[in-house]
C-alpha cells in the first residue's frame, strides 16, 4: 500500500469526496433549511446564501405557528417529550428485564437456555405488523390501547433482544473464577451478581442501553399503529406535522433537526459500541 | 476439618475428566494434588469448593454431605492459579471480602486485613487496584484473601505457577510456615514435584482421570506406583533401563546385567526371572568408583552439569544407553574418557515393562502384583 | 486472626435452588415476550378467516382461502414483485457501495476514522425522518434535487410522485440510510483480518486484484454474509421509508408486504387478507433468519474467541 500511484491517490480522494457528499449533503441541507424562512427556501435557483433566522425553532418550541391565516397550535414539543419518555422508559424496563436474563443466559447456562435466547432473538426479525395488528384489537379489549404502558411493552420487542445479546457477551467475558472467588469468600449469588458481575459488565450495559435508546427513538411503526396524536413520538409526529403545517417547510426542517439531534449526540458518545450493537453483539468494533 | 471424597465423577459434555476419585484428608493435614496439566486437579478443587457440581459421588466435610450446599456456606478459602482478584476493588477490599460476607465490624476487618497483609508483606499496597500490583503482589493478595477468613479448609490452586522464579523460591520457603500457622486442612495443587515434596504431608498423584497413588513424599519418591510417577518425581529424571532379571549364580538371588556386569537385586524378586522389566535407577543411587572395583560398570563420560547442590554427569554405557549420575557438588568427579560406576542395588526400582507398574520386592509373580495405592 | 470467629460449620440455608435460579432470572423477560406470542397466534387464526372489520357478522373460518386467493390475485403478485425488487436492489447496491467505502477507509488513520463516524449519521437517522428529509429535497416546488435534475436536463422530474421513478427514489433513501450499516460491519471485519497473508502476498508481489479476490473476499465472507442476510431480512419488511415517502403510492407502485398489509387492515379493514399477507412475509423472514442466525452465531463465536 506504500507505493500508491498518483492516479490512484486522486481517484481515492475523488471517491471519498463523492461518498461524503452523498451521505452528508441531506443532513447539511436540511440543517440549513431549518434556519430559513419560506421565502428563501422557495427561491429559484436555490442558494446557500441567506440570512439565518431562529423563527422556525421558536415557533416549534412555543408551540405557536403564526401563519397568514392566523395562529396554529402545533404539538411538536409534545412529540419530542413522548419520544424522550417512551425511549427512556422502554430502555429502563428493558434493562430491568434483560440484564438478569442476559446473566442467566451468559453465565449460568441452563437446559434450553440457547433455545430461549434464540427465540427472543427471532422476535427481532419477525414482521412487526404481524404482532401489531392483532395487538390493536387486544389492546382495545384490555384497555392498553393508546397508553404509554402498552407502547413501552411493545417497544420491548426491539429493546430486549438488543440488550440481551450485547450484555450477555459482556457477562461471558468476565472470568468465571472471579465470580467463584467471591462466592467462596462467603457471598450469595445475588451479592456476587450485584457486586461483581454488574460493575464489571457496566460499560456493556451502558452501551446496550444507549443503543436501545437510539433504536427505540427511531422506531416508527409501533407508535403509528398503536398511538394516537397525544402519545406519538417525533417519528410519527413529524409526518403528521407536514400535513398540518401545510407549506411551512422551514419548521418541518427545524422539527427534523430537533428530532435527529439526540440520536446523533448519543451515537457520537457511544460510537465505540455501535458496531457491536448493530451486529447484536457479534462483531466487536 | 476433615474432608472426604467418594467415587467422584465429573464429565464435561462427553469427556470424562474425573472417573471415580476417592480421597480423604484429615484435620490439619496438607495434601498436595500433584500431576500434569489436564489431570483434573483444578476441577477437583472446584468440586470441593462447590462452584461446580459433580456428576456422581459424594463430597463430605466433617462428615456432612455437601450436596446442595452453596459455595458460600462451605467455610472454604481458595486461592486461584490466575489469582482471580476483583479488578474493580483495591487489595484491601479484595482481602476483606471473606470478612464483609460475615458482617464483621469495620475495625475488626481492618485489623485482620492488616495482620494478614503484614504477614504476606503487602501492607504497603493495600490501596492499590489489582492492575497496579506486580505479579508477586497479586499472588500474595490472592493468598491473603484466601487466608483472611481463617477458613477451616484451604484450597490453593497452584498459587506459585504464575510468579517469577525468585518469588517462587521465596514462597516455597515461606508457605509451610504460613500453612502451619493457619491450622487449616489444606489441599495444594501443583505441577512442581519439589513444591509437592516440600509442602505435602501426603501427596496424591493425579494422572489420566484419577488418582494413581497417594502417600507421603518419601513413599512416592522411594516407592512410586509406576514408571510414570517415578519419572514425574526427581530431577534429573530417573534412569530407566530395559532388563531381563536372571537367577544369580549360586546364591538363589536375582540379578540383572548392566554392560555385562551383574548387579544383584536386593529383596525377593524371584518371580521376575526371565520377564521383561525396566530397571529404575535414581541418579543419586549411583556413584563413581575407582577402576577395578568389583561389579563396577564402565561408562563413557559425555557431559557434566552443576545443578545447585549437586553435579550431574551424563554418561554412555558400552551399548550406547544414556545414564545420568549425580553426586554432591564438591565431591571430585571423573575425568573425560572411561569411568566406572557402582550401583546401590538397594535403591534400584524394578517395573513390569508391559504394565509399567512397580514390582515390589517379595512379590512372587508380576502378574499378581497389585497397585499399592 | 483469632479475633474473627472461625467459620461456622457448613450450614444449609433456605435459598433459591441452583437449578431454578436461571429460570427465575430469565422469566420476566420471557413473560414479556410471551405476551407478544399471543398476538402472533391470533394472526395465524385471522389469516385463516374471512374477517372484515366492516362486516364483523360475516366473520368465519375459510381456512386456506385467503392464501389460495393470492394465487390468482395480481395485487398479491405485485406486492411480491415490488418487495423482492426493493430488497434485491437496496441490498445489492448497499453491499457494493458499503464494501467499496469500507475498502477506501480500511487504513486506520485519523481522517478515515473521522469519515467513518461521520457516515454513521444517516444510519442514526430514523428511517421515517430520513424519508421526510428526502421528501423535502425532492419537492417539485423547491427541492434541491428536483432543481439538480432539471439542471441535468430532466424536465419535470417528479421523483417519488412519478410511477416510473418512485421505486428508484425510495431505494435511494434506503441506500442512504443503510449503506453505512454494511460499511461499518465490513470495516470492522477488514480491520480484524490477520495481517500476515497480506504481508506475504505483498512481499511475493502478488497483484492486488488477485489478493482482493483470493484473500480479502474469502476471509471477509462471514462478515459479508451476516451483513447481507441482516439487511435482506430488514429490507424485505421495509415499511418506514416507503410509508413515510408515499404510503405505497403512486397507485400500487410501492405496496410492499408490510405497507400492503397495513393498508388492507386500516383502509380496507380486510383483516383476513392482511394477516395472510403477513404470514407469508413471516415465512420468508423466518427461513432467512434461521440461515442468518447460524451465520451470525458462527461469526460471534469466532470474534469472541479472538477477543
Amino acid at each position: 500500500m506504500d507505493t500508491v500511484s498518483p492516479l490512484e491517490r486522486v481517484l481515492r480522494g475523488l471517491a471519498i469526496t463523492v461518498v461524503i457528499l452523498f451521505f452528508m449533503f441531506p443532513i447539511v441541507w436540511i440543517f440549513l433549511m431549518s434556519f430559513q424562512t419560506n421565502e428563501t427556501i422557495l427561491r429559484v435557483p436555490p442558494s446557500v446564501v441567506f440570512e439565518p433566522t431562529l423563527t422556525n425553532y421558536t415557533a416549534l418550541i412555543t408551540g405557536k405557528l403564526e401563519t397568514a391565516a392566523g395562529t396554529l397550535e402545533i404539538a411538536f414539543m409534545r412529540n419530542l417529550w413522548n419520544s424522550l419518555f417512551l425511549s427512556t422508559a422502554s430502555v429502563a424496563v428493558g434493562l430491568l428485564l434483560g440484564v438478569p436474563a442476559a446473566y442467566a443466559f451468559g453465565r449460568l447456562k441452563f437446559r434450553g437456555s440457547e433455545d430461549i435466547a434464540f427465540t427472543l432473538l427471532s422476535f427481532r426479525f419477525a414482521p412487526p405488523l404481524l404482532v401489531l395488528l392483532p395487538l390493536t384489537i387486544y389492546f382495545q379489549k384490555i384497555g392498553l390501547a393508546d397508553t404509554y404502558v402498552g407502547l413501552i411493552w411493545v417497544y420491548q420487542l426491539i429493546v430486549l433482544p438488543l440488550i440481551l445479546w450485547i450484555v450477555r457477551g459482556y457477562f461471558e467475558d468476565i472470568p468465571a473464577d472471579i465470580e467463584y472467588a467471591y462466592r467462596i469468600a462467603g457471598h450469595s449469588w445475588f451479592s456476587t451478581f450485584r457486586k461483581i458481575a454488574l460493575p464489571l459488565a457496566g460499560p456493556g450495559i451502558a452501551a446496550a442501553g444507549l443503543l436501545a435508546f437510539i433504536f427505540a427513538w427511531n422506531n416508527f411503526i409501533f407508535a403509528l399503529v398503536l398511538a394516537s396524536a397525544d402519545k406519538q413520538p417525533v417519528t410519527v409526529g413529524a409526518l403528521a406535522f407536514v400535513t398540518a403545517s401545510g407549506i411551512q417547510y422551514g419548521q418541518v426542517a427545524a422539527g427534523i433537526v430537533l428530532s435527529i439531534a439526540p440520536t446523533f449526540a448519543l451515537a457520537l458518545y457511544a460510537q465505540r459500541y455501535l458496531v457491536e450493537g448493530l451486529s447484536l453483539g457479534a462483531v466487536k468494533g | 476439618m476433615s474432608l472426604k471424597l467418594t467415587d467422584i465423577v465429573k464429565r464435561f459434555k462427553t469427556e470424562t475428566v474425573l472417573d471415580g476419585v476417592s480421597l480423604s484428608v484429615g484435620r490439619g493435614e496438607t495434601l498436595v494434588l500433584f500431576g500434569p496439566s489436564g489431570a483434573g486437579k483444578t476441577v477437583l478443587l472446584r468440586l470441593i469448593a462447590g462452584v461446580v457440581d459433580p456428576d456422581g459421588g459424594t463430597i463430605e466435610i466433617e462428615g456432612r454431605d455437601m450436596d446442595g450446599v452453596e459455595p458460600e456456606d462451605r467455610g472454604i478459602g481458595m486461592a486461584f492459579q490466575n489469582f482471580a482478584l476483583f479488578p474493580h476493588m483495591d487489595a484491601m477490599a479484595n482481602i476483606a471480602s471473606p470478612l464483609t460476607a460475615r458482617r464483621t465490624g469495620r475495625e475488626a476487618i481492618a485489623e485482620t486485613v492488616g495482620k494478614v497483609a503484614r504477614m504476606l508483606k503487602i501492607d504497603h499496597v493495600l490501596h492499590h487496584k489489582p492492575k497496579e500490583l506486580s505479579n508477586g503482589q497479586k499472588q500474595r493478595t490472592a493468598l491473603a484473601r484466601a487466608l483472611a477468613g481463617a477458613p477451616q479448609i484451604l484450597l490453593l490452586d497452584d498459587p506459585l505457577r504464575n510468579v517469577d522464579a525468585k518469588l517462587r523460591f521465596e514462597m516455597r520457603l515461606e508457605l509451610p510456615r504460613l500453612l502451619r500457622s493457619q491450622d487449616a486442612t489444606v489441599i495444594y495443587v501443583t505441577q512442581d514435584y519439589k513444591e509437592a515434596m516440600a509442602l505435602g504431608d501426603r501427596i496424591a498423584v493425579m494422572n489420566g482421570h484419577g488418582i494413581q497413588q497417594i502417600g507421603t513424599p518419601e513413599d512416592i519418591y522411594l516407592r512410586p506406583a509406576n514408571i510414570e510417577i517415578a519419572r514425574l518425581f526427581g530431577d534429573p529424571v530417573i534412569n530407566l533401563l530395559d532388563v531381563v532379571p536372571e537367577a544369580a549364580d549360586g546364591s538363589g538371588g536375582v540379578q540383572v546385567r548392566l554392560s555385562d556386569q551383574p548387579v544383584a537385586l536386593v529383596g525377593g524378586y524371584a518371580g521376575t526371572v526371565g520377564t521383561d522389566c525396566v530397571l529404575g535407577l535414581r541418579p543419586e543411587a549411583m556413584r563413581f568408583v575407582d577402576p577395578g572395583t568389583p561389579g563396577a560398570i564402565p561408562v563413557e563420560v559425555e557431559a557434566e552439569t552443576p545443578l545447585n547442590e549437586k553435579t550431574v554427569t551424563l554418561t554412555l554405557t558400552q551399548r550406547g544407553r544414556e545414564i545420568m549420575v549425580s553426586r554432591p557438588s564438591g565431591m571430585p568427579g571423573p575425568d573425560q574418557g572411561t569411568a566406572y560406576v557402582a550401583v546401590d542395588a538397594k535403591d534400584a526400582l524394578l517395573f513390569d515393562r508391559a504394565t509399567g507398574q512397580r514390582i515390589a520386592p517379595g512379590a512372587h509373580s508380576p502378574a499378581l502384583q497389585e497397585d499399592v495405592a | 486472626m483469632t479475633q474473627t470467629a472461625p467459620a461456622a460449620l457448613p450450614r444449609r440455608r433456605f435459598r433459591v435452588g441452583r437449578r431454578a435460579l436461571p429460570y427465575l432470572l430469565s422469566l420476566p423477560a420471557l413473560l414479556t415476550c410471551i405476551g407478544i406470542l399471543i398476538p402472533f397466534f391470533t394472526a395465524v387464526v385471522y389469516s385463516l378467516q374471512r374477517y372484515r372489520l366492516s362486516q364483523p357478522w360475516a366473520r368465519k373460518f375459510n381456512w386456506g382461502e385467503n392464501y389460495l386467493n393470492f394465487m390468482s390475485d395480481p395485487a398479491f403478485w405485485n406486492t411480491f414483485k415490488v418487495s423482492m425488487s426493493y430488497a434485491i436492489l437496496t441490498v445489492g447496491i448497499e453491499l457494493l457501495l458499503g464494501l467499496g467505502i469500507a475498502l477506501l477507509l480500511q487504513k486506520r488513520t485519523r481522517f478515515n476514522n473521522f469519515v467513518s463516524i461521520m457516515l454513521l449519521m444517516p444510519l442514526m437517522t430514523a428511517p421515517a425522518l430520513a424519508s421526510l428529509m428526502w421528501k423535502l429535497m425532492t419537492n417539485p416546488g423547491f427541492g434541491i434535487l428536483s432543481y439538480f435534475a432539471e439542471l441535468l436536463g430532466f424536465e419535470d422530474f417528479r421523483w417519488a410522485s412519478d410511477p416510473s421513478t418512485a421505486l428508484l427514489t425510495v431505494v435511494i433513501v434506503d441506500v442512504w440510510v443503510y449503506t453505512p450499516f454494511i460499511m461499518i460491519l465490513l470495516l470492522a471485519g477488514l480491520r480484524s483480518l490477520p495481517t500476515q497473508p497480506f504481508e506475504a502476498a505483498s512481499l511475493d508481489g502478488v497483484p492486488r486484484l488477485f489478493v482482493f479476490w483470493r484473500i480479502t473476499l474469502p476471509m471477509l465472507t462471514p462478515f459479508l454474509l451476516t451483513a447481507t442476510l441482516f439487511r435482506v431480512i430488514e429490507s424485505i419488511q421495509q415499511f418506514d421509508i416507503i410509508y413515510a415517502m408515499t404510503q405505497g403510492g403512486p397507485g400500487d407502485k410501492l405496496t410492499v408486504f408490510q405497507v400492503e398489509a397495513y393498508l388492507n387492515f386500516f383502509q380496507f379493514t380486510n383483516v383476513g387478507r392482511s394477516a395472510a399477507l403477513l404470514m407469508i412475509l413471516w415465512a420468508i423472514t423466518y427461513f432467512l433468519s434461521n440461515v442468518f442466525i447460524k451465520n451470525w452465531l458462527r461469526l460471534r463465536e469466532k470474534q469472541r474467541g479472538e477477543a
